[in-house]
C-alpha cells in the first residue's frame, strides 16, 4: 500500500500533470479516430449483394422469380439489359449478373441460368455462391410446392450479437493504456533528465521507490480519466456494449496501467535521450501490438509464436479485459490472466525500482 | 566549530579520449568550513569546483577521502545529509506549467514537510510572483526562486553553484544581499564563483582550486597580502640610453 508521503506526493504530481491539458486531450485523438473508423467500417450488417438480373424470358415464372430475388434482403437487385449490366459488372458496380434464359418458364426442365462474375472477386464468390444456390433452391421449392425435407436453424450460442468493434474495443483500450503509460512515464523521465529536474530532485531526500510510486499513482489517475472518456465515447457514440462488470474491468485497467507505467520507468532509466527512448519504446510496443491479440485473437497466430505471444504483458491485460467486456466473465473466471498480470505487476515494479538509480538517471 | 570537514577528497573520471585511463577531477582536497561562514570556492572552468560540491551534496560518488557535514558521513548516509542541506544547481529548469507556489509545495513534500510558501517567497523578494510560472521569470528572479526552493527544508548548509553567473549588476547585488541576509540568520553558505568581486566582498574565506587541487585557502585580505604581486618600489624611468650612459660614462670619446 502507498505510504502517506507517496500519496501526498502523488497528489502534488497529479496537479502538475493535470496542467498539461493539451497533451492529455491530444493523446485521445488517435484512439477516438481509430474507433470511429472501425465503428463505421464494420457496423455489423452484411451489405446486400449487388445483383444484376437480365430477364430474357417473358414468362410469368421468370417475372415472379426475379421479384422474389428483389424481395430478398440479401440482394440489391438491378433489372436491366445484358450489355449495360456487363459494363457495370466490369466497373465493379455489380457483384454479379444473373441471366435468365428465354426458355425459363413453368414447363422448363433444367433451364440454364447464366451467372456472370468478376474473377477479381473470387474470394467473395466463395461466400456468395452457396447463398445464391440456397435461394434458388428455396424459390424452386416454392414454385413446385415441395416441402423441404429439413431445415437448418442457426443459433448463436453466445446469444448476443457481437460486432468487430465490440471485439476490438477491449484490445484497443489495452493498447491505448500501454501507449499512454509508457509515454507517461518513460518519455517524461527522459524529458525531466534533459531539463535537469531529476538532478534537482536527487538532492532532496526522496527515495526512488517513493518517487516512482508517486509518479505512477498520479499518472494512473490521468490515464483512468482518459480511458473513461474513450469508454464513454465507445458506449454512447458507437454503441459498443460492455457486458461484464465495470468494477472488474477498471480493476484490470488499473493493474495494466501500473505495469506499463513501471515498464516505462525502466525504459526511461535505460535510455538516456529522447531518440533512444523512442527507439527502445518501439521495440517494446510494436511486437505487442501484433502479438498480444489486440486486433485479432492470439489463437489465429502461427503455433510457434503463440506460447511467446501469450506471456506478453499486453496479452494478459487485453485477454482479461476482453473476457470481461465481451463475455461478462468474473474475475474468478479469468484467474489465469490475473496470475499473469500479477507476475508482471511485481516484475515491472521491482525492475523499475532497481533500474531507477538516482546517480545513474540524474546525471 | 567546523560544520563541513573534508579530508583528501578525490574524484576519478575516465579520460574523454582514452576511456581506459583516468584522471583526477578532484585530487585530494582537504577543507574545513566553519558554521555560520560564507565560504567561496574559486577556480577556472574545469578546476573541479562543481564536482567537489556534487560530492558534498551526495550527487556524485566519493572515490577517495572523507566528507562530513554536521558530523554526518556523506558517503555512508547521503539521505541524512540531504535532509540538512539546501542546494541550488547551475541548471534551474522546472516542470512546465506549474506555479512557483506549487513548486515550493512539491519541494516541501519531497522533504515530508509543510511550508509557508508566502513567507519563503517574500524572503527571496518574489511575493508578487506566487502564481507565475518559472519560464516567465527574469534571470535574477529565477536564481532567487532556486534559492527559495533550496530553503524549504530550513537547511543548515546552503550550497550555491555559480549563483550570479549571467546576472546583470543590479540582480547580482540583490542576490548578494539575499545571501548576506540568510547568513546573518545563521546559515552556513558554500558557493562557487568566477566573479572576483563576489569572492572578495561576499565571502569570509576563499579556497582557490586549479586542476583538481586546492592551491590556496584563506580570508580575501590575507590572500591578497600573501599572493598579490608586490607593487613596484619605484616607477621605471629612463631608457636604454640612460643605462648605456651609466655603464659607459659620460666622458666624450674621440
Amino acid at each position: 500500500m502507498p505510504t502517506k508521503l507517496q500519496l501526498h506526493l502523488s497528489k502534488v504530481f497529479l496537479k502538475i500533470f493535470l496542467r498539461d491539458r493539451q497533451s492529455i486531450f491530444f493523446s485521445l485523438f488517435f484512439p477516438i479516430i481509430f474507433m470511429t473508423v472501425f465503428g463505421f467500417a464494420n457496423n455489423g450488417e452484411v451489405d446486400p449483394i449487388e445483383l444484376g438480373i437480365v430477364n430474357n424470358s417473358a414468362s410469368e415464372v421468370s417475372t415472379d422469380f426475379a421479384q422474389m430475388l428483389i424481395d430478398n434482403p440479401l440482394f440489391d437487385v438491378t433489372l436491366g439489359e445484358e450489355p449495360q449490366l456487363r459494363t457495370e459488372l466490369v466497373e465493379g458496380d455489380q457483384t454479379m449478373v444473373l441471366i435468365l434464359p428465354e426458355n425459363f418458364d413453368a414447363q422448363s426442365d433444367g433451364a440454364e441460368l447464366q451467372l456472370l462474375v468478376d474473377a477479381a472477386q473470387v474470394q467473395q464468390l466463395g461466400l456468395i455462391m452457396p447463398l445464391l444456390e440456397q435461394t434458388l433452391i428455396s424459390i424452386e421449392r416454392e414454385f413446385r410446392n415441395i416441402e423441404p425435407m429439413f431445415s437448418l436453424a442457426v443459433e448463436d450460442v453466445q446469444a448476443r450479437s457481437q460486432r468487430y468493434l465490440d471485439f476490438l474495443l477491449p484490445g484497443l483500450m489495452a493498447f491505448t493504456l500501454m501507449q499512454l503509460s509508457i509515454a507517461g512515464s518513460g518519455f517524461n523521465i527522459v524529458e525531466y533528465r534533459r531539463k535537469g529536474i531529476l538532478k534537482r530532485l536527487f538532492v532532496t531526500p526522496i527515495k526512488p521507490r517513493d518517487f516512482i510510486t508517486a509518479i505512477v499513482l498520479a499518472r494512473m489517475v490521468i490515464i483512468l480519466i482518459q480511458l473513461s472518456v474513450l469508454i464513454l465515447f465507445a458506449v454512447f457514440a458507437l454503441d459498443v456494449s460492455i457486458v461484464g462488470n465495470f468494477a472488474s474491468f477498471y480493476f484490470i485497467i488499473m493493474l495494466g496501467t501500473f505495469i506499463f507505467l513501471c515498464l516505462g520507468f525502466c525504459l526511461g532509466s535505460v535510455a538516456k535521450t529522447q531518440q533512444a527512448v523512442m527507439a527502445v519504446g518501439n521495440i517494446v510496443i510494436f511486437p505487442q501490438i501484433f502479438l498480444s491479440g489486440v486486433f485479432y485473437p492470439i489463437e489465429s497466430m502461427p503455433e510457434l509464436i503463440q506460447p511467446i505471444a501469450k506471456i506478453l504483458p499486453l496479452s494478459f491485460v487485453s485477454t482479461a479485459m476482453r473476457e470481461i467486456a465481451n463475455n461478462g466473465s468474473s474475475l474468478l473466471a479469468i484467474t489465469p490472466s490475473l496470475i499473469g498480470i500479477a507476475v508482471w505487476f511485481f516484475i515491472a515494479f521491482i525492475l523499475a525500482t532497481r533500474l531507477f538509480v538516482w546517480k545513474e538517471v540524474a546525471n | 566549530m567546523p560544520i563541513i570537514e573534508v579530508k583528501n577528497l578525490a574524484k576519478k573520471y575516465p579520460l574523454p579520449d582514452n576511456k581506459s585511463e583516468s584522471f583526477y577531477a578532484v585530487d585530494g582536497i582537504s577543507l574545513s568550513i566553519e558554521a555560520g561562514e560564507i565560504f567561496g570556492i574559486l577556480g577556472p572552468n574545469g578546476a573541479g569546483k562543481t564536482t567537489t560540491l556534487e560530492m558534498l551534496e551526495g550527487l556524485n560518488d566519493i572515490d577517495g577521502g572523507t566528507a562530513f557535514i554536521d558530523g554526518i558521513d556523506v558517503a555512508a548516509e547521503p539521505y541524512k545529509v540531504k535532509e540538512i542541506i539546501g542546494v541550488q544547481l547551475q541548471a534551474n529548469e522546472y516542470f512546465d506549467n506549474v506555479t512557483l507556489n506549487e513548486l515550493l509545495t512539491l519541494f516541501a513534500a519531497l522533504y515530508e514537510r509543510e511550508v509557508d510558501t508566502k513567507d519563503l517567497l517574500s524572503k527571496v523578494n518574489l511575493s508578487d510572483k506566487a502564481q507565475a510560472k518559472p519560464d516567465h521569470l527574469s534571470g535574477g528572479q529565477k536564481q532567487r526562486f532556486s534559492i527559495a526552493c533550496a530553503l524549504v527544508n530550513s537547511p543548515k548548509v546552503l550550497f550555491l553553484d555559480e549563483p550570479t553567473t549571467g546576472l546583470d549588476p543590479q540582480a547580482k547585488h540583490n542576490l548578494w544581499d539575499l545571501v548576506r541576509e540568510l547568513n546573518n540568520a545563521g546559515m552556513t553558505i558554500v558557493l562557487t564563483t568566477h566573479n572576483m568581486e563576489e569572492a572578495e566582498s561576499l565571502c569570509e574565506r576563499i579556497a582557490i582550486m586549479d586542476h583538481g587541487k586546492l592551491i590556496a585557502e584563506d580570508t580575501p585580505q590575507n590572500l591578497i597580502l600573501k599572493h598579490a604581486p608586490e607593487p613596484p618600489k619605484a616607477p621605471l624611468h629612463g631608457n636604454i640610453e640612460d643605462v648605456f650612459l651609466a655603464l659607459t660614462g659620460h666622458g666624450l670619446r674621440d
